[in-house]
């Protein structure tokens, strides 16, 4: 990699530059990539962007630095808050939502884009791993224009044929029609973004598609690490480095603790 | 027939706790009323369904109070990936999931609420939702044919709550907001019962009655510290040390961690105050209002 940048730094800085200015960016809890993406977006070039930590919404544009990650959890939140989005009314505002942009993980991802955060197991009542439930991410999956799939790690123990249960519904059965059939408002997930690769999902069958290999990583070790067969396109290109302005503003106005190097 | 006085809905903690019994539906709000949390777990009630999330739901679990967690999220909050009672537990067979997410619950509170069976919503349609829980029905809409869920109204026999000041008489004022899921808890639930950090006079109150988040709680318990370990806005920040102790317990291979833990913190305390003189007044200071 000709600029020195941890895998972390990489896809914070892809996912910052997917983001427009203007837009929410709602993050939930756990996921220190998009928390760290969206603040630098709306450092970069964000000025109208709103940051929606658990339904705190604030523009801190202004500030010098943008704290990472407690932001989240913490109560002092509110020193940057400017209104609540749920204080008893989460939910009754979802018609406005296409203009909201929200980050997901997952312990299984199908090559439909759809997502387990329930367990895994083929029996329910006997899992082999309960995992955490499923938050709030079908309502907001379910609604806001587009959002994305960050993921830890890229095994075959995560990219499986079939979720054994579903808790977001990306592309369902695959097909471009796939969520209005459903009756889903929502734009569904655009990029599934992996320590090894960036994956979007092909126009018409709606099914996962490499788009960019990480520096130092084959397509071919991609394929080996998911559970079942990728669209790959002829060229893969790769993944487009940070440029080091991106990486600079990173690392010293949100993650100068170093939590993503 | 009435006595002609106002009655004060100031409430003491051991008579409140007394109201919960075995096999009620119990919701618990954030920021947690874990004083109330560590009365049940001491008097040790059992078949409890809870609405619950993080450390409150994993401290009733691992006591065994728990028959079913009606439960959007078990996760978080406490620096591991899902709640380690809870996870073993549900493992295992010993505690069933009303499996659910943040909109599902909510509608579900909001129908009990308006006196509704249910209410519609989208959110969860496509998922693997509604066949692991049975209750919500897929149903289409008469009104534009679209398939959505019904979810059964949600009724808490008590909800539990913590807030920053109440005057005597019910009527509660958060700090910097209430959590967001406690005042869907509070017009839900048969009762609601509500500890604070101060109470105020009714004459503030008035002052600035905007400011009243809930207005007629059926028992209010003064609780200062009372949401310790977590945190309570404006007061103290979340005692982090001692939710990673919890998570060492609970990791402990030997087995013995949850039930010292429980022990140590949970039923040996047997008031509120008892509990803060065993944290001590040292460690209660270094957590800052801010």
């Amino acid at each position: 990699m000709s600029i020195d940048c941890s895998v972390s730094e990489l896809l914070t800085c892809f996912l910052a530059r997917d983001l427009n200015d203007g837009e929410e960016l709602q993050v939930g809890v756990a996921l220190p990539i998009p928390e760290a993406a969206v603040r630098l977006a709306h450092l970069m070039h964000g000025p109208n962007m709103e940051l929606i930590f658990l339904g705190a919404r604030m523009n801190v544009h202004h500030l010098e630095r943008v704290p990472l990650p407690a932001f989240g959890w913490d109560n002092r939140v509110v020193r940057w808050t400017e209104s609540f989005s749920d204080r008893g009314h989460r939910f009754d505002q979802v018609k406005d939502w296409h203009r909201r942009v929200f980050f997901i993980g997952g312990i299984q991802v199908d090559p439909f884009g759809n997502t387990n955060l329930i367990g895994v197991g083929e029996d329910y009542s006997r899992l082999k791993f309960r995992g955490p439930g499923s938050v709030g991410t079908p309502t907001l999956t379910t609604h806001v224009g587009r959002y994305y799939i960050v993921l830890n790690s890229h095994s075959p123990r995560i990219f499986v044929p079939k979720c054994d249960f579903i808790s977001t519904v990306g592309w369902g059965q695959g097909g471009a029609d796939a969520r209005t059939r459903l009756g889903l408002p929502g734009g569904g997930p655009k990029y599934c973004v992996t320590p090894l690769c960036i994956m979007d999902f092909s126009e018409d069958e709606k099914r996962m598609r490499l788009r960019s290999v990480h520096p130092g990583v084959s397509v071919a070790d991609v394929q080996r690490q998911t559970g079942f067969p990728l669209l790959i396109p002829d060229e893969v290109p790769t993944t487009p480095l940070p440029t080091s302005r991106e990486l600079d503003v990173l690392r010293s106005r949100v993650d100068w603790v170093g939590a993503l190097r | 027939m009435s006595s002609g006085v106002r009655t004060e809905r100031l409430c003491d903690e051991i008579d409140a706790a007394a109201t919960l019994a075995d096999g009620m539906t119990i919701a618990i709000g954030e920021p947690a009323p874990m004083a109330m949390v560590r009365h049940i777990i001491r008097r040790n009630l059992r078949n409890l369904t809870v609405i619950a999330s993080g450390l409150t739901l994993d401290l009733l679990v691992a006591a065994g109070c728990v028959k079913k967690a009606i439960s959007y999220y078990a996760g978080g909050g406490f620096g591991v990936p899902v709640a380690p009672a809870f996870r073993r537990a549900v493992e295992r067979g010993e505690v069933t999931v009303w499996e659910c997410e943040e909109g599902i619950l909510t509608s579900g509170l909001e129908a009990a609420g308006k006196g509704l069976p249910f209410l519609p919503w989208r959110g969860g349609v496509g998922t693997s939702l509604p066949e692991l829980n049975t209750d919500l029905k897929i149903i289409e809409d008469p009104i534009r044919g679209e398939t959505l869920l019904a979810v059964p109204a949600i009724k808490p026999d008590v909800t539990l709550l913590h807030a920053a000041t109440a005057d005597v008489y019910g009527n509660v004022q958060h700090h910097g907001g209430p959590g967001w899921l406690d005042l869907f808890l509070a017009r839900a639930a048969e009762r609601t019962i509500v500890q604070v950090e101060k109470i105020i006079s009714n004459e503030q109150v008035r002052a600035n009655a905007w400011a009243t988040t809930i207005g007629r709680a059926d028992a209010v318990l003064r609780m200062p510290w009372g949401a310790h370990p977590y945190y309570s806005r404006g007061y103290y920040l979340q005692d982090s040390a001692l939710l990673k102790d919890y998570v060492s317990a609970a990791e402990r291979d030997d087995g013995a961690g949850l039930p010292a833990f429980l022990g140590h913190y949970c039923r040996e305390p047997a008031t509120h105050a008892d509990y803060l003189e065993r944290i001590g007044i040292k460690r209660l200071l270094s957590l800052h209002e801010y």
